[in-house]
């Protein structure tokens, strides 16, 4: 039934706001215990069929939009974005791939391991993680490789995304490198893993283990950090410990590291050799609901922009000038150049970029729009990075429904004053 | 004095606290598979919740093939290792495809309201 299809106005774009929620009472002595807001708070369209959901506040979270309680899933508002080019901890989002995720970590006991291929295993409290070397801090952008799957066209199955499973913070932490130089690379190391605290609830399912190679692990940029935006990492977001692997999807970001092993070849669980794979193809494409003839580890993010300071559907004043803003991002080469479109991609104009907080960061940029005259108007923008790579008119497809970056289309309608 | 002294050592005990643990509660699930008069719906309460909620389902594209559930319960048990018998495949394939799939005859965001 079609008519049904679609919420009630009433429901639709009204942010329902049913009750009061809070941050619980103290649990353990020595641990703060926070528990989840008793309310559902708020529901939202996501720009799909079928994509009516709840916003729900987790634990440290504000009212995310809730793909999945167990395992947890949790998407950004994407207003979130207009607010700072970094994502605040308790807006940030969530995925994880087993149910069995910690919920108390106690960092008496936590320890860190590091075996395999190497001179000196070792294990190792947070404590002596800090120490191990002087901290280091990187801004970069955490994505999700099914971010905005549920935009794609044909539809993909899989997490069922609008563009917020992504986020732009400052990382704290120590060079992976220098894990691994304390515990001795031994002759013949090929390949990283990495596990972390969550866990299947059944034992013959394929834990959540990812591998780097050994180049890349040991390249001084890949960090264990304890820290984002200054504070400690959110249970949700990989406490106590977290990979951060800048400029690549957040499928190798593990959360709650846990255990590093260092392998003599290349790593072939499930994680790796079946999921998270995309078309072995300079385009990471292949036609539409065609299968690819071979694949590849998903690896760097391409490059993205982003329009955060109208919404869809916004009404815009005639004859008044403002200001355009945004966010642009890749997998590290660099943002170089943003275009930005009021006619549907007809003419474009070079935006304006803001601040730099390196390569790997969201990059803000900004351009004019003055609506000459009243009507539909739709916005675009698109970037190029350092390299000359940008952004597709329509999405290349994948069947993962990974890596959607075509250029997003914003329509505003301009009304004259008074309308 | 007292009083203020207490308060301070509260402050820094719970300063401790703070960077020697964390514990949080998560929300209940309250989501669950759309009760339908058809034998794989007790199989879905019994094989699919153990490992993840329902939302799994229910936020799929609406018109999700009955060769895409097959696809991806066949893909649950062998790759996933969902305690599914090979002989309930076919009736939970058959409850997903018409309670949520491309056979359903209301959307599964009705479904799920």
């Amino acid at each position: 039934m079609a008519g049904k299809d679609q919420p009630d106005a009433s429901r639709r774009g009204l942010l329902q706001y049913l009750g009061a929620w809070g941050l619980g009472a103290a649990g353990l002595a020595t641990a703060p215990h926070v528990s989840w807001g008793s309310s559902i708070l708020q529901e939202t369209e996501l720009p799909f069929k079928n994509g009516h959901r709840t916003l729900v506040a987790f634990p440290q979270k504000r009212p995310l939009i809730l793909l999945s309680n167990r395992p947890p899933q949790l998407e950004t508002p994407f207003s979130v974005f207009g607010e700072s080019v970094f994502t605040p901890n308790d807006a940030f989002f969530v995925r994880y791939h087993w149910s069995e995720v910690p919920t108390a970590v106690n960092l008496q006991t936590y320890r860190l391991r590091v075996s395999g291929k190497v001179s000196k295993p070792l294990e190792l409290s947070l404590a002596e993680i800090r120490q191990l070397a002087g901290s280091v801090e990187i801004a970069a952008v955490n994505q999700c490789s099914g971010n905005s799957r549920g935009l794609m066209r044909p539809r993909v199955n899989g997490g069922q995304l609008a563009n917020g499973a992504m986020g732009n913070a400052r990382w704290t932490g120590v060079p992976l490198n220098k894990v691994l130089e304390a515990a001795g690379l031994q002759a013949g190391a090929v390949q990283v893993t990495f596990d972390g605290l969550d866990h299947p609830p059944l034992k013959n399912s394929p834990d959540f283990i990812k591998a780097l190679e050994v180049d890349h692990a040991m390249d001084g940029e890949v960090m264990l950090a304890w820290a984002m935006n200054g504070e400690d990492l959110p249970m949700l977001n990989g406490y106590p410990l977290r990979l951060v692997v800048p400029g690549y999807y957040g499928t190798y970001w593990v959360k709650h590291v846990s255990s590093i092993e260092v392998l003599d070849k290349p790593f072939d669980g499930f994680w790796m050799s079946h999921a998270y794979r995309v078309p072995d193809d300079p385009c990471r494409c292949v036609a539409p609901l065609a299968a690819p003839v071979a694949t590849r580890p998903i690896g760097r993010f391409d490059v993205r922009s982003f329009i955060t300071s109208l919404t869809d559907g916004e009404r815009v004043r005639v004859g008044r000038e403002q200001r355009v803003r945004g966010i642009a991002f890749d997998g590290g080469e660099g943002i170089t150049e943003v275009a930005f479109s009021v006619d549907g991609g007809r003419v474009w104009r070079e935006a304006q970029l803001g601040k730099d907080y390196g390569r790997y960061s969201f990059r803000e940029w900004s351009a004019a729009f003055k609506p000459i005259r009243p009507g539909p108007y739709a916005l675009m923008v698109r970037a190029v990075n350092r390299i000359g790579q940008s952004q597709p008119m329509e999405n290349l497809w994948n069947p993962g429904g990974y890596m959607r970056n075509a250029i997003e289309t914003t329509h505003v309608v301009a009304v004259r004053e008074g309308a | 004095m007292t009083r203020l002294l207490w308060g301070i050592l509260a402050v820094l005990l719970m300063a401790c606290g703070s960077a020697e643990a964390l514990e949080i509660e998560l929300p209940q699930d309250t989501t669950t598979y759309r009760p339908v008069d058809l034998p794989g719906f007790p199989l879905v309460l019994q094989d699919c919740l153990t490992c993840h909620s329902s939302q799994y389902v229910q936020t799929q594209p609406p018109l999700s093939s009955r060769q895409y559930w097959d696809a991806t319960v066949h893909k649950m048990k062998n790759a996933f290792g969902a305690p599914v018998e090979d002989a309930d495949i076919p009736a939970v394939v058959d409850y997903l495809v018409k309670t949520y799939g491309a056979e359903a005859f209301t959307s599964p965001g009705n479904a799920a309201r």
